[in-house]
């Protein structure tokens, strides 16, 4: 009965027996939370309630009995289409906000500023400084970097007309984003000015605000985002190739459990190094505990899987869950993702709860905060004290579930090209000859609205299944992790075509792409695609999907998808049903515009199809076979 | 018998009960869905807005004896004794507005309804969500209203606490208090609405 009760909440295992500890253990979770705030209020749901100035706030009667504008005179196109850039310019901020603390990173580096950190990829630093135009010959990496941090600051900046790395984008979709007058300008210059073109009395055109929208969102996929994960290369090393496990399993009854939960590599990085540290590993010992095993969450957990193969314990969902374990000794975060539940969670056990940046603090929680500067010192301060804290662990409270899962991490574009020996062709002749019938990004979040985990795998197996090579990021990866996908053997669950290519090349049909700002290597893998066949990225068999979204960083990550020219279907439906003019521009008339446009399909099987239907209907448009869906 | 009952002081106007009193009278039974029908289903509660921006939930009392019932000529009004409901018979509304003249407090509309009439207007009002309770639901404005001003519940258990919370108040516990503790921030609201309004009187 309480096996099938939480298999409604999830389709894991190791999630499954967690909440049923959840439940003897008194701990109240995400799903409570969800079943407690039922219903939910129909006017937000609808994006038909206005919170932004007050004169309101307002909502309009869908019905149309009540109010049909807002104090001001929105209606519910200008109400709706405000929203949504809101959630938009949250979701371009929270990218952005990320990539800049890696600059200032790098910034510091290079003025010998930052002694926890150092320039992991040399030849990364310098193929990315020359794309900003900074000189490289024959200097100094350090001054090098220095110059690469400023660039890339003037990106952040409204100095400039256009972003640096827009030069990687296919002289089409310039040229159409030039037309459009969508061609981002200055990272925070786009959210800022979405802030405010939706302030009471700017922008009252719903179409108007709904381009400034995609500008923002591209502000993030080819700026903020993009400049993440290249700085995150630069200072940590571009991702190889990299073998790991996956789900709760991999926390170590006899071992000093640590995990790292939030989404920027800055923090955990240093965590990992100090984690590995002799004199910890001994005193470690000395507690009786046979050595210290740091485990991932969420995006931070991704980006040291990326690069180092550290063991991923779980997506959103079960970051309450890894508590309920009852062996984590620490768990630290950074921003983003994180509920503030979590240090509610934290004292039914002995578990020590960290925040470290400025920008995050939570009730519940120690804060100890992270710059360049103390960072190394204070991660060995903090690993030190979850080693004393191994002590404290109640044997009777701790239950591990689930064996873990193998996986393959770390592809990159440039992991991917050095598995194709150096050039997309072998990739681009696979597609031609309908070996493989396209590549799809599954990306974002979990929504405990949608059965855990039960989206990202369905759709993930049907398009494998279909020929078609997916992409993942994260949350959704480590679904598919944790479902088997991301395994070289997992090429048996795929068609013929896709089968074939993966044995020969000894990879998975599902590739770990990342982190969710890692997305932006889908979208550079994308523009090299489209250069290599001259064809602009609307031309290729290509779709993406956010099948368990929840966060206003999806939400941005779905518009940059789509105004880059990938068609993008969303499982749980944003809020701009309430306006018909809205939801028909993001789901047909983008198209028109942008080769490319969102649909919202809550069920992953059918979802699948409409991605297949897509894919089949570019192909066609290319002049390649194209099969009925 | 449990019953809705109507709880003003708590009343946050959100409006919620009208969503879902007319998601639940429509044909697909969803919201999303709903707001696209034709006819366009209508709530049958209906939030006002009192002298300070007080929301209050305006639902028919199924009173007995019933003015509309005494009113209606053609006999279209009944009540429903199991469920203590006053219930209108559609195919005998002659759409007169008599029950509605009839009616101390307002709560008769009429338009063509999916629910009940779907090609011609008739009287329309409050059935407890007769459909709802036969299937074990409770009334969807009852469910729906996140701050208490609906609740669905035995009349005497409703009187009772009413009873003890006069008791308090006699006891020089003042009903100012009593909310301001359950809920702050609104009572800071109501508050400040309440001062504002003033200002321009």
């Amino acid at each position: 009965m309480d096996q099938k009760r939480h298999s409604r909440k999830t389709i894991t295992e190791d999630g499954r027996l967690m909440l049923a500890k959840s439940e003897q253990d008194g701990v109240e979770t995400v799903w409570d939370r969800l079943e407690a705030q039922q219903p939910h209020c129909g006017y937000c749901e609808l994006g038909l309630s206005c919170r932004i100035c007050a004169m309101g706030p307002c909502r309009i009667d869908p019905f149309g009995e009540g109010p049909q504008q807002g104090v001001c005179g929105a209606d519910a196109d200008i109400i709706v289409a405000r929203n949504l850039g809101r959630m938009i310019a949250s979701g371009a901020a929270s990218h952005s906000d990320h990539g800049r603390d890696l600059v200032e990173v790098l910034e510091a580096v290079a003025r010998g500023a930052s002694p926890g950190y150092a320039i992991g990829d040399e030849d990364k630093l310098r193929r990315v400084a020359a794309e900003y135009g900074v000189e490289t010959e024959g200097r100094e990496v350090l001054s090098v970097a220095g110059d690469l941090a400023r660039a890339m600051q003037e990106d952040y900046g409204t100095r400039l007309s256009r972003l640096g790395l827009l030069s990687r984008v296919p002289e089409q979709r310039q040229a159409l984003w030039d037309r459009l007058g969508i061609t981002p300008r200055g990272i925070d210059r786009e959210t800022s000015e979405m802030m405010h073109r939706t302030h009471m009395g700017v922008d009252n055109d719903w179409q108007n605000l709904l381009l400034q929208a995609l500008r923002n969102a591209l502000s993030d996929g080819w700026g903020g985002s993009m400049i993440a994960t290249e700085v995150s290369d630069i200072l940590f090393g571009t991702p190889q190739p990299v073998s790991s496990r996956i789900n709760l399993g991999v926390i170590q009854e006899d071992q000093v459990n640590i995990a790292v939960h939030g989404h920027n590599p800055i923090v955990s990085e240093t965590i990992m190094r100090a984690c590995r540290d002799e004199d910890l590993l001994q005193k470690a010992r000395d507690r009786g505990a046979a050595g210290i095993n740091l485990v991932g969450l969420c995006c931070t957990g991704n980006e040291l899987l990326m690069r180092h193969g550290i063991p991923m314990a779980g997506n959103h969902l079960m970051t309450e869950l890894v508590l309920v374990t009852g062996a984590m000794e620490m768990m630290l975060v950074d921003y983003q993702c994180i509920m503030p539940s979590l240090g509610r969670i934290a004292p039914c056990y002995h578990t020590r709860m960290i925040s470290t940046s400025d920008k995050a603090k939570f009730p519940g929680m120690e804060h100890r905060e992270f710059h360049s500067d103390n960072a190394a010192e204070l991660a060995r301060e903090l690993v030190e004290q979850a080693v004393d804290n191994f002590g404290k662990r109640n044997p009777d409270k701790v239950s591990i579930p689930s064996q873990p899962v193998d996986l393959v991490g770390g592809f990159s574009v440039e992991s991917v090209l050095q598995a194709l020996g150096g050039s997309l062709d072998p990739l681009l002749e696979a597609i031609k000859s309908g070996k493989i019938r396209g590549a799809a990004g599954v990306v974002g979040c979990n929504n405990p609205k949608i059965r855990h985990d039960l989206g990202h795998t369905v759709l993930t197996s049907r398009l494998i299944e279909n020929d078609v090579l997916v992409l993942d990021t994260g949350c959704a990866a480590v679904a598919n992790a944790k479902h088997g996908l991301e395994r070289a053997e997992a090429a048996e669950r795929a068609g013929p075509g896709l089968k074939e290519v993966c044995s020969s090349l000894g990879i998975p049909p599902v590739l770990h792409f990342g982190s969710c700002v890692d997305n932006v290597r889908i979208l550079v893998l994308a523009a090299e695609l489209a250069k290599a066949l001259s064809q602009d990225i609307s031309a290729l068999p290509l779709a993406g999907a956010a099948p368990e979204w929840y966060s206003e960083k999806a939400v941005s990550i779905g518009a940059y998808c789509v105004a880059s020219g990938i068609d993008t279907v969303l499982g749980p439906t944003p809020p701009v049903t309430g306006s018909m003019n809205v939801t028909g521009l993001l789901t047909q008339g983008l198209e028109d515009i942008l080769g490319a446009r969102f649909a919202v399909e809550p069920d992953p099987e059918e979802a699948a199809r409409w991605m297949l239907s897509r894919i089949e209907g570019r192909r066609k448009g290319l002049g390649l076979d194209s099969r009925q869906v | 018998m449990r019953q809705v009952v109507v709880h003003p002081e708590r009343c946050v106007g959100c409006m919620q009960c009208m969503a879902a009193c007319a998601a639940a009278h429509s044909q697909s039974g969803f919201l999303a869905a709903a707001i696209r029908e034709n006819p366009l289903p209508a709530p049958r509660v209906h939030v006002g807005s009192g002298r300070y921006g007080e929301g209050f939930p305006n639902r028919c009392r199924h009173c007995d004896p019933a003015p509309c019932m005494t009113a209606c000529l053609p006999g279209a009004i009944y009540r429903d004794r199991i469920l203590n409901t006053v219930l209108i018979d559609p195919s005998r509304c002659i759409n007169c507005a008599s029950c509605a003249m009839a009616c101390p407090f307002g709560v008769i509309r009429y338009h063509r309804d999916p629910w009940v009439s779907p090609n011609r207007a008739v009287a329309v009002k409050c059935d407890n969500c007769v459909h709802r309770q036969t299937q074990g639901l409770i009334p969807a404005c009852a469910e729906v209203c996140k701050s208490g001003a609906l609740t669905f519940e035995e009349p005497e258990g409703a009187m009772k606490r009413r009873t003890d919370e006069m008791a308090r108040r006699t006891a020089g516990y003042v009903e100012q208090e009593r909310i301001g503790e359950e809920a702050p921030g609104f009572m800071l609201l109501r508050q400040l609405k309440k001062r504002a309004i003033q200002l321009t009187e």
